[in-house]
């Protein structure tokens, strides 16, 4: 399933928060958005999962305009992982996974929906703590549930807004590698990042935001250049052959 | 069997017996299948008239008024997403209150009986709504703007019996607001049932959405489902319900605010799956209370509000206890 976005443009409360965005997610990559802070990735990624209504232009799902779809449907071909988790959940790690299979209520059985919780708490290595309250799990072993509860839909598509803002370098590496799995399925995965480095390593193509406009879009190789560092962050870069970077966990036991 | 369908079935079991018990239970020693048997007949004896004037409505009263405060107080908290919702606490049951005796005192509800029911849920509407209008900001204001309208609602009552001719009006009116089942009859079964069990429906038919919203309301709008119709859903739902209890119950308050805290170490914490206990943990809870009250203790018999609240209160002070020093 493709998500084309057509010349989106929004201003709310006389600010001009998008501007002119024409882009797309295509099936089987991983698309990072990236930009300075308040440029409007989070913006972008909202509009996309249908919660913004842009002034003008249109959000496409496979040709179908995303906001005349019903919203069951749209319920099933969308997953969406907001930035901002609810403070405090008071229901088990395996209730708040099968949160995610609402939008299959009239669809799928109960095998299909026990089939598709187990597979998410398995993908972020959780299963061991189905039973748990949420409230008694770490920060990240939160964010983990709820990119559990967003795998769980099953959705073609994947909006996720800094998945791995509240994550260790180890959980963080896990968590791209799963994108890229879900990817290589042929599921479409959008996801605002600040960390470069991850969008450089694990990101299919990049689109950089700044002040509300697409600047750039392409591999990471042609968008993450010393130019576009300068112009859009404000930063001269050097690149640094011997600084350690965290690249590939030593045991995946330890994490997950 | 599953621990919510073991829950479910206990407190089945515990309101049906509660229910006979409450029919068995008076000054007078009657057969209440005696009763029953001549009331459905038509034989007009003692017991008959007892059963049926006097018991059942009661009975019928505590069961409904208590599940459906239970049931509202489910549906709130679920939606504010905040363990302290409650129409007793909120001001919602006052507004109700305050809607209920100014027909009653005006005497439009003599002219016209169902303008008390109306007015009752038109102040539980409004206050309802005030509410939701006044708390996208969360917990504390939330309880600021609860507290405001309970203060609004109590000052207006106080205004009304500082106005009243007479202070046996007065009294009639003190006594009404602290809840009472002990002069229920069938006429007030009959004004109260279409909009406990509509408001019920409302209410239960909402399980899924407030499911949805614990997630928060962009990822539940993101699966199908809008903010808004859940909310019309609560508001309607629980204007309906508790202003049709309040109209001919009075002032029974702390039920909705218990019944999902005592129920949720069974349960879970799942909203859909603490709508039905807490309509059967609700009518449970007054089919006991209203027992209680019946029990000749100093001679006066209790108001149940009274007991509600005595009850209540420990539960809420246990709740502020659990939130303090939490950011807001």
């Amino acid at each position: 399933m493709i998500l084309q976005t057509d010349t989106l443009s929004l201003t709310l409360q006389g600010n001009k928060l998008l501007h002119d965005i024409t882009l797309d997610v295509r099936p089987g990559e991983v698309l990072g958005v990236i930009g300075p802070n308040g440029v409007g990735k989070s913006t972008l990624l909202r509009v996309m999962a249908g919660l913004l209504r842009p002034e003008t232009g249109r959000v496409l799902l496979d040709g179908q305009d995303l906001f005349s779809m019903p919203p069951d449907q749209r319920g099933r071909h969308l997953a969406y992982l907001p930035q901002d988790a609810p403070a405090a959940i008071g229901m088990s790690v395996r209730d708040v996974v099968t949160l995610g299979r609402l939008p299959h209520r009239r669809t799928a059985s109960a095998e299909q929906d026990m089939a598709a919780v187990q597979q998410a708490l398995n993908a972020v290595g959780m299963s061991a703590f189905s039973n748990r309250s949420c409230v008694s799990l770490s920060g990240g072993e939160r964010a983990r549930v709820l990119l559990a509860r967003a795998l769980a839909v099953q959705a073609p598509l994947l909006l996720a807004d800094e998945p791995v803002a509240a994550l260790d370098p180890a959980q963080a590496l896990t968590v791209m590698e799963l994108f890229n799995r879900y990817a290589a399925q042929g599921q479409a995965v959008a996801v605002v990042l600040h960390d470069l480095a991850l969008a450089a390593r694990f990101c299919t193509r990049i689109a950089v935001l700044s002040e509300g406009a697409l600047v750039s879009i392409g591999t990471p190789s042609d968008v993450l250049t010393d130019a576009l560092f300068a112009e859009v962050y404000g930063v001269a870069v050097r690149r640094c052959g011997e600084v350690a970077v965290p690249w590939s966990l030593v045991s995946r036991n330890r994490v997950l | 069997m599953s621990r919510y369908a073991l829950t479910v079935a206990v407190l089945g079991v515990l309101v049906l017996t509660l229910a006979i018990v409450s029919l068995a239970a008076g000054p007078a020693g009657i057969g209440v299948l005696q009763g029953l048997s001549d009331m459905l007949h038509g034989r007009e004896t003692i017991a008959a008239t007892i059963i049926g004037q006097i018991r059942l409505p009661r009975m019928i009263l505590a069961l409904l008024v208590g599940g459906t405060l239970g049931l509202s107080g489910a549906a709130l908290q679920g939606l504010v997403r905040n363990p302290l919702a409650d129409p007793g606490v909120l001001g919602i049951s006052g507004c109700g209150a305050l809607g209920a005796v100014l027909v009653f005192y005006t005497g439009v509800s003599a002219v016209w009986a169902p303008a008390l029911p109306l007015a009752a849920l038109s102040g539980v509407g409004l206050a309802t709504l005030l509410l939701l209008a006044l708390t996208r900001g969360g917990t504390l204001v939330l309880v600021l703007a609860g507290a405001a309208l309970g203060s609004m609602s109590a000052a207006l009552l106080a205004l009304t019996l500082n106005l009243v001719p007479s202070p046996y009006a007065s009294y009639e009116i003190m006594h009404w607001l602290m809840g009472s089942l002990s002069r229920a009859s069938l006429h007030d079964v009959l004004i109260a049932l279409p909009g406990l069990l509509i408001g019920s429906a409302f209410l239960l038919g909402t399980g899924r959405s407030l499911d949805a919203l614990t997630l928060g309301e962009d990822v539940a709008h993101t699966m199908g489902f809008s903010l808004r119709a859940v909310q019309w859903r609560v508001v309607i739902g629980t204007a309906l319900a508790v202003g049709s209890g309040v109209a001919v119950a009075g002032g029974i308050g702390f039920i909705g605010l218990v019944m999902p805290h005592l129920l949720r170490p069974f349960v879970g914490a799942r909203p859909s799956r603490l709508l039905l206990p807490s309509v059967l943990g609700g009518a449970a809870l007054l089919l006991a209370a209203d027992l209680f009250v019946r029990l000749p203790v100093s001679g006066t018999e209790l108001q149940l509000g009274v007991v509600t609240s005595l009850i209540g209160t420990p539960v809420f002070f246990w709740q502020v206890w659990r939130l303090r020093g939490r950011p807001v």
